[in-house]
């Protein structure tokens, strides 16, 4: 009966709700994101929480890694509820704490990771931004991590992490999203002493970012300045790649927090120019800066180039940009899909554009929580639902959120989330964490029958994992859908590097892939509903 | 009946000449003067709510929020049908991001004086930014209404039901008042800048370059240059001069560093 209904739903053309069940304690995925606030309104306590979804021990079963804060102002994990968590996923949709035995309890006040497989060598390994003090983790492929060396430099204050190969040599470099200078000796105070609240990014000097140069060899060369990074100053939140004007580069989007979006075009020669402004991705339509968060760089529209979506806070709304291709840059999309005044009200941290329901169209998923201390002000709670807004063919974005699920409408401070078909269902799920309180893990329930298609790619002369591969599915119905493998997704956190296609209806009919460097492979009649490795096809 | 006269018969406070004189200095903007002049009124009399509201609006000049609140509370506590005084304490929690509290007292501001455009207007502006964009609008248009009815229409009233059509996607509808208020106020830069937003949206990018051009031309207004500068760059960018956009974007880079 059921299937009928489905079947029914899907001729008239009325897609299946988006649907989450919340399975994190049932999982055994039980974690609670510390922030060490102890009433001096410290400034870090506000913006950590990343998460990452990532294989670590190819069993072909995403696992969760969470960071994890410190207390304050020693930036020391002085228990174990402020140890970073690694989770492996025991493949029926529980988990199994092994941190102690990975290595991966971490130290210092960590804000975000992203997972990469820098040497190439078939087994992820993890970046780890914090607090004055970074790490880099080598996946030793028996189940356990090694802290590495990493560059010297002066210990800053990262938000955001992302792996990436700028310059297609086959190997995975490094971007760090900076924040703000600070200390918790300088710690500015906001407010009268009776109604202190968290000050403004105002309040703190903002940071260039830095770019890392894999040397193939286990260590890195700090590029930042050569290569143009460094010469630009923000205060960055979330961090986002993409090939956007598809010449073979991929290209770097950071949302700032009060300033403006800087957009790094890659040239291709190891530098990079910011185009923010003329690409007109640097501010809001109306030339505010918002307060960005998390950001996700994926096409929206099937039209082939990478749209641009980045949160921000109260009375913000968040942005859509949507990449027009060529001089014309991108324009502002959010309000024509209802996104801007629908998200007005709410207050962002990590987010993804993902197909939920596999209709073909890539939808949103947004973590969210207003800054703690606002009911003071505005009478409302700071802890929010997330929400989740289906994509009406690439016109219009529904706020679904109301039929998404029970316990989808449980207010909670969330921050980081990743992405990742946790059971292989070919259905997206979401891992949110949520500061001084439980993990979430949204199992996609969505009903319907659409097919789906997951590749893993395996880069031979290009990055073994593919990050920066573009891919183009044409369908048998005769739609084109485009998706790239990234990692660096949302706030803070890193998605599996999968690259997912809902196929609605229909079956594939040929499928395109531009390895980074411009190298094209295809193949055809690819079966659907599986997930399909591939590997680079080099030329002897 | 000389002043002397009226105040022994209580018809006049006695620090009623000092009021006056700090309300005239206010207006030519001498604030320490004002201050002053404020002061004496009220040793003089310590209830004259005229004085109490006119040093609020001194202390609201300076940023001093805190001042401005408890000036207020003496004065609305004397005299609760004060509405300019209740006006001006839901402007103090406005101005202090205290929705909640500027919306009740906007409220009770709007039942002491349902005539006063600026009440509806900071009302509608309050409750927009709570979320309520359908009640927002209706009070915009209360506020244009009861502008027009007593002749004094101003451009500054329409901009923000202009700036929240525009996010509604009622562009016509934006377009029409944006239009109004350029013609009430041909040298406003926010008028001017929004109808150039307009145009760009309606992809006549020349135009909105132009408008653009004329916006950063006119000094006042509450839309900063880098405002303008950014519209520029996109709207010149569109219109095939990449030239000129470039030039917009060197003006803001140059003032980041």
């Amino acid at each position: 009966m059921f299937r009928i209904l489905i079947l029914a739903l899907l001729a008239s053309g009325v897609v299946p709700p988006i649907q989450f069940e919340e399975i994190a304690a049932k999982a055994g995925l039980r974690f609670e994101l510390q922030n060490g606030e102890a009433g001096g309104f410290h400034q870090i306590e506000l913006t950590l929480g990343g998460v990452a979804a990532f294989d670590y021990n190819n069993d072909g079963c995403a696992d969760v890694f969470f960071t994890n804060g410190a207390a304050i102002p020693s930036l020391r994990k002085t228990g174990a509820k402020f140890s970073n968590r690694l989770f492996r996923n025991n493949c029926n949709l529980t988990f199994t704490d092994v941190t102690v035995e990975a290595g991966l309890a971490g130290e210092g006040y960590s804000m975000a990771v992203d997972a990469g497989d820098f040497d190439n060598d078939g087994f992820t390994d993890l970046f780890v931004a914090g607090v004055k003090g970074n790490a880099l983790y080598h996946n030793l492929g028996n189940g356990s991590f090694k802290a590495i060396a990493i560059p010297k430099a002066e210990p800053r204050w990262a938000v955001s992490a992302g792996w990436f190969d700028y310059d297609n040599d086959g190997w995975l470099d490094l971007f760090v999203a900076n924040y703000v200078e600070w200390d918790a000796a300088k710690e500015p105070r906001c407010g009268p002493l009776e109604r202190q609240y968290y000050c403004h990014p105002n309040a703190y000097k903002g940071l260039p970012n830095q770019l890392f140069h894999n040397n193939r060899d286990g260590s890195f060369t700090d590029v930042s300045m050569g290569s143009g990074i460094g010469k630009q100053i923000g205060k960055g939140m979330g961090v986002a790649f993409a090939d956007m004007d598809g010449d073979g580069f991929t290209d770097i989007f950071v949302a700032n927090d009060s300033v403006r979006g800087l957009l790094f075009r890659n040239q291709g020669n190891g530098k990079f120019e910011e185009i923010g402004l003329e690409a007109g991705v640097a501010l809001r339509d109306d030339g505010h800066a918002i307060a960005g968060m998390g950001a996700d760089f994926r096409d929206l529209d099937n039209d082939g180039r990478p749209d641009l979506l980045v949160s921000g806070i109260l009375n913000d709304s968040f942005l859509l940009f949507r990449n027009l291709g060529g001089r014309l840059g991108f324009e502002d999309y959010a309000q024509r899909t209802g996104l801007l005044m629908s998200t007005r009200q709410l207050t962002g941290w990590s987010l993804g554009i993902y197909d939920f329901d596999n209709d073909g169209w890539k939808d949103l998923f947004f973590a969210l929580a207003h800054l703690m201390q606002l009911d003071r002000y505005l009478g409302r709670e700071s802890a929010l639902p997330n929400r989740v807004y289906r994509n009406v063919e690439g016109k219009k974005l529904e706020d679904v959120s109301a039929s998404a699920g029970e316990a989808f409408q449980l207010a909670a401070l969330h921050r980081g989330a990743a992405f990742a078909d946790f059971d292989n269902d070919g259905r997206v799920d979401v891992v949110v964490s949520a500061v001084n309180g439980p993990a979430k893990l949204f199992h996609n329930v969505s009903s319907g029958k659409s097919h789906w298609l997951g590749i893993k790619l395996r880069g031979v002369r290009s990055n073994r994992q593919g990050l920066g591969a573009a891919v183009h599915v044409h369908l048998a119905d005769g739609r084109d859908l485009y998706n790239h493998a990234t990692t660096a997704v949302g706030y803070a956190s890193s998605s599996e590097a999968v690259v997912r296609f809902g196929l609605g209806a229909s079956l594939i009919e040929s499928i395109e892939i531009r390895w980074p460097g411009g190298a094209i492979q295809k193949l055809n009649h690819v079966a659907a509903d599986r997930i399909v490795e591939i590997t680079e096809d080099v030329e002897p | 009946m000389s002043f002397w006269l009226l105040m022994l018969l209580g018809a006049v406070s006695p620090g009623q000449p000092s009021y006056e004189k700090a309300n005239e200095l206010f207006v030519k903007q001498k604030f320490p003067e004002a201050l002053v002049a404020v002061e004496e009124a009220l040793r003089l009399d310590a209830k004259l709510v005229p004085a109490l509201t006119l040093k609020a609006k001194l202390a609201m000049a300076a940023n001093r929020f805190d001042v401005a609140r408890l000036s207020l509370e003496q004065a609305l506590a004397i005299d609760p049908k004060a509405a300019y005084a209740q006006f001006l304490y839901g402007m103090v929690a406005y101005m202090n991001n205290e929705m909640r509290e500027a919306a009740t007292r906007f409220q009770k501001a709007r039942e002491l004086a349902p005539k006063d455009p600026r009440v509806a207007l900071y009302l509608g502006l309050t409750i927009e930014s709570v979320g309520q964009p359908a009640d927002a609008l209706a009070l915009y248009e209360e506020a244009i209404r009861l502008e027009r009815a007593s002749g004094q229409e101003q451009a500054d009233t329409l901009l923000p039901g202009a700036r929240l059509l525009l996010l509604l996607d009622r562009l016509a509808e934006s377009e029409r008042w944006i239009r109004q208020a350029v013609k009430l106020s041909p040298k406003m830069r926010d008028a001017h800048f929004e109808l150039a937003r307009i145009f760009l949206k309606k992809g006549e990018a020349a135009e909105a370059a132009q408008e653009g051009e004329l916006a950063l031309s006119l000094p006042v207004g509450s839309v900063p240059d880098s405002a303008i500068h950014y519209l520029l760059i996109r709207a010149w960018r569109q219109a095939g001069k990449p030239d000129r956009a470039a030039f917009h974007a060197g003006v803001i880079r140059a003032k980041e560093n």
